[in-house]
């Protein structure tokens, strides 16, 4: 088995490089992300409860529906976790004890490449297709009709609206740009079974992608960034947020210099990992509000 | 010359582990007594492989005996699973609880606190858990529990929701 669930909320960092990029989100969305972190902190926080008998009580459920596989809380997991891991590794090793410090964007540059418009967009949809996933594998299909699923996925508020946050800011707008979202129907629409076959992000979660060939799974992201492009826009539109204003919000501990633009993305893919780090939040608040409903 | 090389590369290697390794001791020292807390816990927690699966009553069953939208009052599904359904309630866009039912026979440990609750509510045991839970064990096996989520939804009114459930349909689940 991986890593135990309270081990991992135990282990998110409260001030990294991750951090700072979601708390640049603040701007867009006020108020709507605490890094909470630390199992019995989560417990206390989604609770509201401070007797430490029962903390144990509903933590202990957590830890036993977390380890039963048949729930499907390990795969989602591992969803968050693979989908953020491709290309983080030389990330890592160039910001090794820099992570609380002003990140030398301009020492690592170097070493980064800005990803092709096609691998860019397949990332995108991957990412996508993770959150679908892995909200199915949580919370399964809840309520009896379209409409109540519908409902449930347009309830998302917290780290999981701020993991979506992220998602059009960091993997959309700044690596694409203003119109991320035609080009992303541009390339999807172009797309064949061998481009995804050979794209790093489709092969490491392929086999948690609804379809039985590749051929289906096309047809299945293609439905998903179908889905959400709506609320996408939508959301961009509302909000006024532009590549500029994303970047400016970063800069305060980042140095980006303006002709170094193009790489940022790559910057943020190889050195954040922001989608495992919500994803272990929102799996840990949905583990926590059933733990406390069944004991 | 190879020799000495290859030391200056282990020697590189070993300070880099030691950077790297260093920071995750720094990062992971803080948590550890809650980690080692847990860790005990959970080796006295027994698997949930020890129940009958089949036996339990997918979540889905649930759903329609939950109480419905109105007066103000929005109900938003957020979890169904096997032997749960859960959903929260929210007016005005805030949530106020969140509405629950779970099959015991998944956690049957959670049966226990009706034994000796001497409240019934439409004849059903009521229990009261913590400062924010109560609930009732509908035909000794199915739990139903409402949850407060805003400070002033009151012990009183989570025990006038878990009314707004249809308990009586939900006991002929058990039939």
């Amino acid at each position: 088995m991986s890593k135990p669930i309270y081990e991992l909320v135990n282990n998110l960092p409260e001030k990294n490089l991750t951090v700072f990029v979601l708390r640049s989100l603040d701007k867009i969305l006020p108020g709507e992300w605490e890094n909470i972190v630390g199992f019995e902190n989560t417990i206390r926080q989604v609770t509201g409860e401070s007797d430490a008998v029962l903390i144990e009580q509903i933590g202990a459920r957590a830890i036993q529906l977390y380890n039963d596989k048949s729930e499907g809380y390990q795969r989602a997991m591992w969803l968050y976790q693979t989908i953020d891991s491709t290309g983080r590794a030389l990330g890592q090793a160039a910001l090794a004890g820099k992570v609380t410090e002003n990140v030398p964007f301009l020492s690592i540059v170097n070493r980064l490449t800005p990803k092709p418009e096609k691998a860019q967009t397949i990332d995108l949809c991957m990412k996508l297709v993770t959150e679908i996933v892995a909200f199915c594998k949580i919370n399964g299909i809840p309520g009896d009709s379209v409409g109540d699923f519908v409902k449930a996925l347009g309830d998302y508020g917290g780290e999981s609206l701020v993991r979506m946050a992220g998602l059009v800011c960091f993997d959309g707008l700044v690596p694409l740009g203003p119109n991320f979202i035609k080009q992303t129907e541009t390339v999807l629409g172009n797309l064949t079974p061998k481009d995804l076959e050979s794209n790093p992000a489709f092969k490491a979660i392929k086999d948690a992608v609804p379809g039985n060939k590749t051929d289906d799974q096309l047809t299945f992201i293609g439905a998903s960034f179908e889905s959400v492009k709506g609320w996408m826009g939508g959301f961009v539109e509302s909000k006024g947020i532009t590549p500029q204003g994303v970047v400016a919000n970063i800069r305060t501990f980042v140095d980006i210099a303006d002709d170094k633009m193009d790489y940022f993305g790559a910057f943020l893919d190889i050195s954040t990992n922001y989608y495992e780090h919500t994803g272990v939040q929102t799996l840990t608040r949905r583990l926590v509000e059933r733990a406390v409903a069944e004991i | 010359m190879m020799r000495k090389v290859s030391t200056a590369i282990g020697a590189l290697l070993l300070v880099g582990l030691l950077v790297v390794g260093g920071c995750q001791l720094t990062q992971s020292k803080a948590s550890q007594p809650d980690t080692a807390k847990w860790e005990q816990i959970e080796e006295q927690t027994s698997a949930i492989e020890t129940v009958d699966k089949q036996a339990v009553i997918n979540g889905g069953e649930f759903n329609k005996f939950f109480p419905s939208n109105g007066d103000g009052y929005e109900r938003v599904y957020t979890q169904e699973k096997d032997g749960f359904a859960e959903a929260k309630l929210k007016q005005d866009g805030n949530t106020l609880a969140m509405l629950s039912v779970s099959d015991t026979v998944s956690n049957p440990a959670a049966v226990n606190k009706y034994q000796n609750s001497d409240r019934t509510l439409q004849g059903y045991p009521l229990a009261e858990v913590g400062s924010t839970a109560t609930s009732l064990l509908v035909a000794d096996r199915l739990q139903v529990k409402v949850l407060s989520r805003d400070t002033d939804f009151a012990p009183s009114d989570r025990e006038a929701w878990l009314e707004k459930f249809d308990l009586s349909g939900l006991a002929k689940l058990v039939d």
